[in-house]
Formats: C-alpha cells, structure tokens, sequence
C-alpha cells in the first residue's frame, strides 16, 4: 500500500504508539487531580507546552484542544473582537476556519476574503486593498492544505498591523507546524492553530498558541482546565505523543524536507508529459504537497481507480455536486474540466522515491487507460 | 398498586378478506412478525383475529411497538394489561391506569358471553368505580370524552384494558405476494418504491449497477444502507450488486450519446430480469415518475421495458416528487438518499440526453454491441449480499 494523502492524516509512528499506550494503563491520571501521579502527568504535559512554544519560537501560551479545528474556532470566535469590525480570511482556508468565518458573518462581523493566485497563495496587493482601520481579525493559513502555498504571513501580518495596531491576526498552521519551520516573532502572528495527526502522533489532540497579551474568551466551558479557554479533562496520551512527534520531527527536519522534496520532483518531472496537465502547486511550496489537475480524468475517479492498484490519494474535488469543494477550485480559477479533474498528492516521513516510481508508472497507466473515456 | 401494561394487542388488518388463504397469510404474518423481533425476548401468543406480545421486559414496551408499526399486515397495536377476568381486579385497574382529570368513556367488548353481565351494565360498573377511586376531577360522557378506555373481555379468561390503538402499517404481510426485483440506484424513488410493493405482500430483491472507479465505495454503501433501511418493513432483502462500467463503456464507444442513457437502461432491465428469474422473482420494480427526467417519459420507458417480459412495477408513476419525498421521509431513506455520491446514472451524462428515444434507433444502436456477452460477464460477475434486519 503507497499512502499519498498524509495531509489528511498519518499514520501514528511507533513511538506515538507507545507514549499513548503507556498513558492509558499506567499513566492514567487525570492531570487535574491532586496527587503525585496527577502532579507527574501534569507536568509532562507541561513539558510538551515548552516543546511547541520552543519549535515555534513565539511568546505566549500553549492550549491544548481536541485537533486543528477546535484551535481555529476558539481562535476565531473566542478572541476580543471590536463589534462589527472586518475580518479578513483566504478565499481558500480550510473549513474550520472559512466555516468559522462564515458564522462570525451571521453575527454581524464585515467577513472578506482575499483573493490567491493560481497556485493558492494569498496575492499580496489584493490582500492589502481589503485592510482597512476597521480591520479586527485576519486568519490566513500558513501552508494551505489543497496546494501547499506557503503564504508570507511575516509581510500580511505587517500590512495589517499597520493599518489597524490592534487588530489580531491568526494563522491555521496544521499543514506546517512540524513540517516546515516556524518563527512566529518573526512572522507576527497573534494565534497559530495546529494539529498532532498530521505529523505521526493521534487524532483528537490539537493546540493552539495565543501569543502574550492578546484575550481570548472559552468557547466551551466546564472544569475549567487550559487555564480555563479548553474545559475538558486533556487527552493525556495524544499530547505526550504530539510532544514526542515535534521533537522528532524538527529533529530530522531538514532531511525530511530533502527527501520528499526528492520525491515531489520526481513525481511532478515524470507527470508533466500528461496533456493539458495544470499543476496547483508552486515550485516554492510546501514540499509535503502536490496537487493538481488533469482535464480527462475527474480526481475522483483517478482517486478510486488508483485506490485498486493499492494507491491512496487524495482529490480536490469529491464530488461535482459538493459545493465545498467547488469553493477551491473557484478560489484557484479552475476553469471546466478542470474544476473536478484534482489530484492532492501528500508525503510523510514514510514515504520513498521507490513509492514514487511505483506511483508514476500505475499513474500514467491507469490515466490512459481512463483518459479514452473523458471526464 | 401500580400496574405496568405487561402486554402488546396486535389486530391484523386485510388478511381477513382472504378467505381460504387465511392461514397462509396468517403464518407469514406471524413469522414477519417473529422476525421483526429478533433480539428481543417474549412470549408470542394467539386467539381468534388477535396476536399478543407477553412476557417481554417493559423497558423494551416502546422497541416492541416501533417494530411492529414496520410490519405489513398488521392494522393497529395496543400496549394492554391484561389481568384475569375478575371485576374488581379489572376496576382496580381501570382506575390505576386512568388518567386523574378529564372527562371519559368505558367501552366494554365482552366476547366471552358466558359473563353474567352486559357490556353496558360492565362499563357502568368500571366507569363508576373510576369515578369513585381517582379523586374525583373525573366526569363522565358518553359522547364528548378526552378518552376512551376499552376493555375487552376475551374468552381465555383473560381482559384487556388499553386507551391507545396505534396504526400499523397496514398493507399486506410482505411475502404472500411472491418475490420481486428493485432496481435500487441510491436516489430518492427506488426505495419508496420498494416500500410501496412490499406493503402489497412482495418479497423484495434488490439489484443495483457500479461503476467502479466512476462511483465510490461511499456510493455502494449508500445503497446498502438504504436496503438497511427497507429490512424492518421488507424483512432480509438480498441485494445483487452488478459490475457495469465494462458495459458503460461499451456504450460509449460505440453508440450515440444522447442514446447512452436509453441504452444504459435497456442493460439494466435485461440484466435485473436474469438476475429475478434466478431468484424466482416474478416481477421487477422500479421508481419511474412519469415525466421526471428524460429517461422516465413515456416513449423511454417504452423503449427501456421492451426488452424484459417480466411485468414492470412502477408504484411511483404517477407520484409528484414532493409525494415520494413525504413517504421518503416516513421510512426514513431521505437523509441517505441525498448524499452527494454519484451514481452510475450520473456518469457519462449526456448533455442533451434523449427525451423521445426511438424503439428501432435504440435497436439499431444497440445491434454494434455484443449484448449477450457483455450481459453474461455481468451477470457473472455479480455479486450477491444480504442485508439483513437489525
């Protein structure tokens, strides 16, 4: 099996395993307890709030929440506002926070979205015509999760924090965070969300860092832990191992990022001989991601044809009649066939240049075989 | 003293009317009963004209009557306690399970007529101690009443006392019918279709084309789930899954598009007919509405039904959608039926499908194909599921 959709999730490493497991049977406090093995526990997630804080290099605090989504709506919904100000979202940001966004829109906030070039990212100047003193909020992804843009959050956070001081800017970071580095002084950012599945540790734990003096209010409330912003007993084993799977994966960082990059070129140099084959993925992008789009074969169809010969990919595009889906492609100017015809490719630390020949050869078989039949 | 109803009335509906096929009507109705139960414990028993549920855990009394609504042939159920025929007995209780204001009536059946008193001089008597024993908000009134007890003395020795006749689902026990095939796709019709024929006493079979990789495994589920949904009115129902992309392709290639969906369809029905006269079904259902897309006008399903000699059910032709929708929505399919996933229907679309198909051009398209062998490789190739009840 050749897993090519690790943005969607990976697989647990096998230290993630261990550390979970380990925290169910003998590590099973309830961190909010007061005795020693609760104080232990508590103290170990304290040390994976110092292991984030370090790898993104900002001031603040550490939250921990059941996953990405979760860190972008207490991002979104719970910071200090100014009543019917602009918010200022990507046309093309994951739902958790481009649903978000939406929903603050029914409650009366001035929601815009900024435009991207073709390849995802966040046109600067385009993006500067929507910044205006009434701007409170803007939450632009760092790395987007359809293309892999990385977006130049240092430059939009400046233009920003220009035009309105107090405005706060929030960046939905699950497709970077582990992946490529962070420098969150540098980059301005007031809150970053992130998530522990997409880089070899669980699902349901996630984190979101709010940077030093900027108020956010809980979106759920109860016993009161995460310093009262997340009630709900932590996920224990999950966070130990988002800690562990930081570590590892910052460790290595640079090899990494060779060999999938290694990988993506590979892929993309042997698919660039397909007709009419439009790539969404920039060569400056993340190199986790490959996307892009054929017109005689819909994505989905690639995606289940693929899925036979014992390759799993991901598709822009799941169905023509899922508008959310549609939203992307319209963010991307896909034009006919190509609005269905997307392809996400996504690498993890597992894969292999080998998986990468295998891929192309079933690709480009499984393509002519199907492109005789049109979209 | 509380009294808890500790047992279910059953009432059986059109099965009266079949005279000499009583029995055999019966007995599917108690099986179909039986089965709708599965998991469930208590005790069946039977009278004259009436089936009772005894003996089952109370907390299961709500599990139980939401079943038995979903069984054909039953007319309406009541949740009783059923005590010994023995007046004061029946009074105490009468009293115990009544509500303590308002006005009612008692209406007393007393089949057993060895009892010493009428029906009349009975009610009096319960109505009276009613009265008399629920602190005395209670009125009276033969005519204009909030509700209305009934107790039915039984010639077991046994009475029944119930306020609530719920309605079942009327219809036919599904099976006395015979055997038919539902070309089920995933929209909203074919499944109320299949509703609709099996509350006339048909065993449904289901039969459904895929099209890997044009359609996902999501859009297969969808339709097993939609089946799962069936199975508490229909009982099992074994669903026949078609390979069909090699044949969509054939299509393709070789005939007219605006003739893909004309002959796509012709494929299914000879497909669904080979597959039904295997399982001794005897007819095939579909969920055409006259009119609704291009392949359901009338010179389309004139060229479509002409390749099969099973009769065709069509229950929903002359249905509105907002109709099949309603009845969707009763049997809870509609939520399932409108997820986003592509049928085989839907792929390889024409744009301008059409709409007044001849039968000699579909004939004359269809001859460049090698019908039987494409016919017999799906047939082959088809895969046979059962969906069975919860």
């Amino acid at each position: 099996m050749i897993f090519f959709d690790n943005a969607s999730t990976t697989k647990c490493t096998e230290s993630s395993v261990e550390i979970v497991k380990e925290y169910l049977t003998e590590k099973f406090y309830n961190p909010s307890a007061l005795y020693h093995e609760s104080i232990e526990v508590k103290k170990g997630l304290e040390s994976v709030r110092n292991v984030i804080l370090k790898r993104l290099r900002g001031d603040g605090k550490i939250i921990f929440t059941a996953g990405g989504t979760e860190s972008d709506n207490i991002a979104l919904l719970g910071c200090k506002k100014q009543k019917g100000g602009r918010i200022i979202v990507s046309a093309n940001e994951h739902a958790a926070v481009y649903a978000t966004a939406q929903e603050l829109k029914q409650r009366g906030y001035d929601v815009v979205f900024a435009p991207v070039d073709n390849y995802g990212k966040v046109i600067i100047s385009e993006f500067e015509k929507l910044v205006t003193p009434q701007v409170t909020l803007a939450s632009i992804i760092h790395v987007n999760n359809e293309t892999g843009a990385i977006n130049d959050i240092q430059s939009l956070s400046k233009i920003v924090k220009k035009v309105a001081p107090k405005a706060l800017f929030h960046s939905d970071g699950v497709q970077a965070f582990g992946k490529v580095e962070v420098n969150l002084r540098q980059m301005g950012v007031d809150m970053y969300s992130m998530s522990a599945h997409k880089i070899g540790a669980p699902k349901g734990c996630g984190a979101l860092f709010i940077a030093k003096g900027v108020s956010v209010n809980p979106i759920v409330f109860g016993g009161g832990q995460e310093g009262g912003l997340r009630s709900s007993t932590e996920n224990v084993g999950a966070i130990m191992a988002f800690g562990k799977a930081v570590e590892e994966r910052y460790t290595c960082l640079a090899e990494t990022q060779a060999k999938i990059s290694q990988i993506r070129a590979y892929i993309k140099q042997n698919l660039s001989s397909i007709e009419g084959i439009q790539f969404l993925s920039a060569d400056d992008s993340s190199p986790y991601i490959l996307s892009f789009s054929t017109p005689k074969v819909r994505g989905e169809v690639m995606q289940h044809a693929l899925e036979r010969r014992g390759i799993l990919v991901g598709t822009g595009s799941a169905c023509a009649s899922n508008k959310a889906t549609s939203r992307i492609a319209e963010a991307l100017s896909l034009k006919g066939k190509y609005i269905d015809g997307v392809t996400r490719l996504s690498f993890f630390i597992y894969n292999t240049l080998d998986e990468a020949e295998v891929f192309v050869k079933e690709y480009l078989a499984v393509y002519k075989e199907l492109s005789k039949y049109g979209a | 003293m509380e009294h808890n109803y500790n047992c279910i009335l059953i009432r059986f509906g059109e099965i009266f009317l079949k005279g000499n096929n009583r029995n055999y009507f019966e007995s599917l109705l108690i099986k179909n009963i039986k089965l709708a139960l599965t998991g469930l414990n208590y005790r069946f028993a039977r009278t004259q004209g009436r089936y009772f549920i005894e003996e089952f855990d109370p907390n299961d009394m709500d599990e139980i009557i939401s079943r038995l609504t979903k069984v054909f042939g039953i007319h309406s159920i009541s949740p009783t306690v059923k005590v010994k025929t023995d007046l004061d007995e029946i009074c105490k209780v009468a009293a115990a399970i009544s509500p303590k204001e308002g006005v009612f009536r008692v209406t007393v059946k007393r089949a057993d007529k060895r009892y010493p008193m009428t029906s009349m001089e009975l009610g009096a008597k319960i109505g009276g101690y009613m009265l008399y024993h629920t602190g005395g908000r209670l009125k009276v009134d033969l005519f204009d009443y909030d509700f209305e007890l009934f107790v039915d003395l039984r010639e077991s020795g046994y009475t029944y006392l119930f306020y609530d006749k719920i309605m079942g689902a009327q219809g036919l026990p599904t099976g006395c019918s015979g055997n038919a095939m539902l070309l089920l796709s995933g929209g909203i019709d074919s499944p109320v279709a299949g509703y609709v024929m099996a509350k006339r006493g048909l065993k449904i079979y289901a039969i459904h084309y895929h099209s890997f990789p044009y359609t996902s495994e999501l859009a297969l589920q969808k339709v097993k789930d939609l089946a799962k949904k069936l199975t508490p009115y229909c009982g099992d129902i074994k669903l026949a899954v078609v390979p069909f992309t090699e044949i969509q392709y054939a299509i393709h290639e070789h005939c007219p598009q605006e003739f893909m969906i004309t002959i796509m369809r012709r494929f299914m029905m000879r497909i669904a007919e080979r597959v039904a006269r295997k399982y001794e079904c005897g007819a095939l259902i579909t969920g055409e509405s006259l009119g609704q897309v291009a392949s359901q006008t009338m010179q389309s399903i004139n060229v479509t039904n002409s390749v099969v000699t099973l009769p065709v059910f069509r229950p929903l032709i002359g249905n509105d959608k907002a109709e099949i929708i309603e009845i969707a929505n009763k049997i809870d399919t509609f939520d399932i039926s409108i997820r986003p996933y592509e049928d085989c229907c839907t792929v390889f679309l024409p744009k301008n499908p059409v709409i007044k198909p001849k039968l000699s051009e579909a004939i004359e398209y269809e001859n460049r194909l090698d019908i039987d062998t494409l016919i017999d490789a799906a047939v082959e190739n088809t895969v046979m599921e059962t969906i069975t009840v919860e």
